[in-house]
């Protein structure tokens, strides 16, 4: 019995110390129950007491405690030698390392002054694009890849689905790892290598999206694709709109007997060639050329007006409808490439 | 009785195991970020040098490409950060109502209506834009608390010289990170270097150090404008999804 009782006592007390041990691990899971309760952003609780400081003061939640699990070993602090140790007066430290005046001159307009300056004061224009958010400028944010959108107020797209700007995949496999931004895979077989964007005119009897004519020449032609009619006229396509006939892309499916002049072979890395002219892509068929979307990889040299450059992340593309072209170099040439974007996983 | 004694020893290894797989808040660490936190709160200007270097995916593995960031700030609406470097030479240019991302090698740029203050424009174009901003972690003014919520372990790792000055080292890691962070050991500490480590893949790192600290300087608030130098172009930017 004696012996019962002792080794009750001991047990006890080996359990009282297995709890201890277990004790701080539960401390400390409690501890970080308590997080900042404060989303990033710092505008939102800042308080409103006229301080002008870089980040509004800062923040501190009232209910944070540290456990003590881990003593404090902060050493001694260093004397403040170098620096003033309470405030520094703004009028103390001379602004060396970035002078106002640096910024040259000669890139001011020269006859301008703040309040006629361009950019910064610049007006927003009535875009209607979708896709922005909070209180960002409508005017320069454009929305994701194949969107339908484009700069034109005119009515291009007819309405219809012979978009000839939707990108065909390359089955070819890329060598480099694809640009990514925001969710989207950017592919290419060649670098990104920036130059302007400088719309190519095919001559003057080439004109580019949304040009309106009163009346065609008797050379037109007549194509109906699903039961929407084009006229087919040197190069150009048009649609009957408002008394007269607007310039449209030209619809996938289009066939026609001739090729127009200036139009050149692009390779388009399959064993199929395309024929490029005035931003159409051609294929030969049985009864001529038929109009085909891009192909993805195919490399051309002259972009048609009606593009627009867009900042996608830190590189810049050329949006033409529905296809993304990355400015390249080839044997020391600009040329565009057109890009395969991909959802990300 | 030795059945006893032999669960009881189970019950404490695993218990030490336990404990070394748990979180540490070092509470000297949170008093230095607390310290440095508190500090840059007070501050109504301050201009910066910034040395950094990043790893990029690349087909054949890893690259590194090297930056220095001129930034300035005035509270509390007006920042520009002129980056160059490797890869990419672009300025931000803030004035507390316009948010400009000029590229000096394209020589284009895009305008966006900012929020009208500086952690509400960095915030909210990293998320809308994905814009980084070098090193603006430790300019949020909940950084501690930011860190203790998103960070398991927040230690002090002891005393390290960064350029010539006493620093103290902290560490701090999640499943996701591994950030270090070496704060200047000073009545008034201001950061001197930021190393973040990625666990997954191929272990991307990012590192930072700070340099030329000037604090509370006059700058003129034209600074802050930007004008668009010749035959640059307008161009349109993308928003992330």
């Amino acid at each position: 019995m004696k012996t019962q009782s002792f080794n009750i006592a001991n047990v006890s007390k080996l359990i009282l110390f297995a709890l201890l041990l277990i004790a701080p691990l539960t401390i400390e899971a409690q501890r970080f129950g308590h997080g900042a309760s404060m989303s990033r952003g710092g505008g939102a609780s800042r308080p409103s007491t006229g301080r002008q400081t870089i980040n509004g003061g800062f923040h501190k939640q009232p209910s944070r405690s540290i456990p003590s699990t881990r003593p404090s070993t902060l050493p001694s602090r260093k004397p403040s030698t170098t620096r003033p140790s309470t405030s520094r007066p703004s009028t103390s430290r001379p602004t060396t390392s970035r002078p106002s005046t640096s910024r040259p001159t000669v890139n001011r307009p020269s006859t301008g002054n703040n309040s006629s300056r361009p950019s910064v004061n610049r007006p927003s224009n009535n875009n209607s694009r979708p896709g922005n958010n909070g209180n960002l400028s409508n005017s320069t944010v454009v929305n994701r890849p194949n969107n339908s959108h484009h700069n034109n107020n005119v009515n291009i797209n007819v309405n219809n689905n012979h978009h000839n700007t939707i990108v065909r995949p390359n089955p070819r496999p890329y060598h480099r790892p694809p640009y990514a931004y925001g969710g989207f895979h950017y592919y290419s077989y060649h670098p990104y290598y920036y130059h302007p964007y400088r719309p190519f005119y095919w001559g003057p009897v080439w004109h580019p999206w949304g040009f309106f004519v009163a009346s065609l020449a008797t050379t037109a032609i007549i194509i109906s694709i699903e039961n929407q009619q084009y006229y087919y006229d040197q190069g150009n396509y048009y649609v009957h709109q408002n008394n007269g006939y607007t310039v449209v892309q030209a619809p996938v499916g289009a066939t026609i007997k001739v090729l127009p002049d200036g139009y050149e072979v692009v390779d388009t890395g399959n064993t199929t060639n395309n024929y490029y002219y005035g931003g159409a892509y051609y294929e030969k068929s049985n009864d001529g050329y038929t109009v085909v979307p891009p192909t993805a990889g195919t490399i051309v040299e002259n972009l048609p007006e009606g593009g627009e450059e867009v900042r996608i992340g830190d590189q810049t593309y050329v949006q033409y409808g529905d296809t993304y072209y990355q400015p390249v170099q080839i044997d020391g040439k600009n040329q565009y490439e057109v890009v395969e974007v991909k959802q990300e996983d | 009785m030795k059945k006893i004694l032999f669960a009881i020893c189970m019950l404490c290894t695993y218990t030490a195991i336990s404990q070394n797989n748990q979180s540490v808040i070092d509470s000297s660490a949170i008093n230095i970020l607390d310290k440095m936190g508190s500090y840059i709160g007070t501050l109504d200007a301050c201009t910066f040098t910034l040395e950094r270097s990043l790893d990029h995916e690349g087909y054949y593995g890893l690259e590194k490409h090297f930056y220095t960031d001129e930034v300035t700030m005035v509270g509390p609406n007006k920042m520009v950060v002129k980056t160059r470097g490797t890869q990419y030479n672009k300025d931000f240019m803030y004035n507390g109502e316009k948010f400009v991302y000029y590229s000096v090698d394209e020589n284009n740029y895009c305008v966006l209506d900012a929020p009208d203050n500086i952690i509400d424009m960095i915030d909210s174009f990293h998320k809308t834009f994905g814009i980084r901003f070098p090193a603006a972690d430790v300019f949020y003014p909940s950084l501690t608390d930011d860190m203790i919520e998103n960070f398991d372990n927040i230690i002090y790792m002891g005393n390290d010289y960064i350029n010539g000055v006493l620093c103290f080292h902290i560490l701090a890691s999640n499943d996701d990170l591994n950030v270090q962070l070496w704060i200047e050991n000073d009545e008034d500490p201001l950061p001197a270097k930021m190393v973040i480590i990625h666990k997954d893949g191929n272990h991307n790192q990012y590192e930072a150090t700070f340099t030329a600290w000037d604090i509370n300087p006059e700058i003129d608030a034209e600074v802050f404008d930007f004008y668009p130098p010749e035959d640059s172009k307008l161009i349109n930017i993308m928003a992330q999804k």
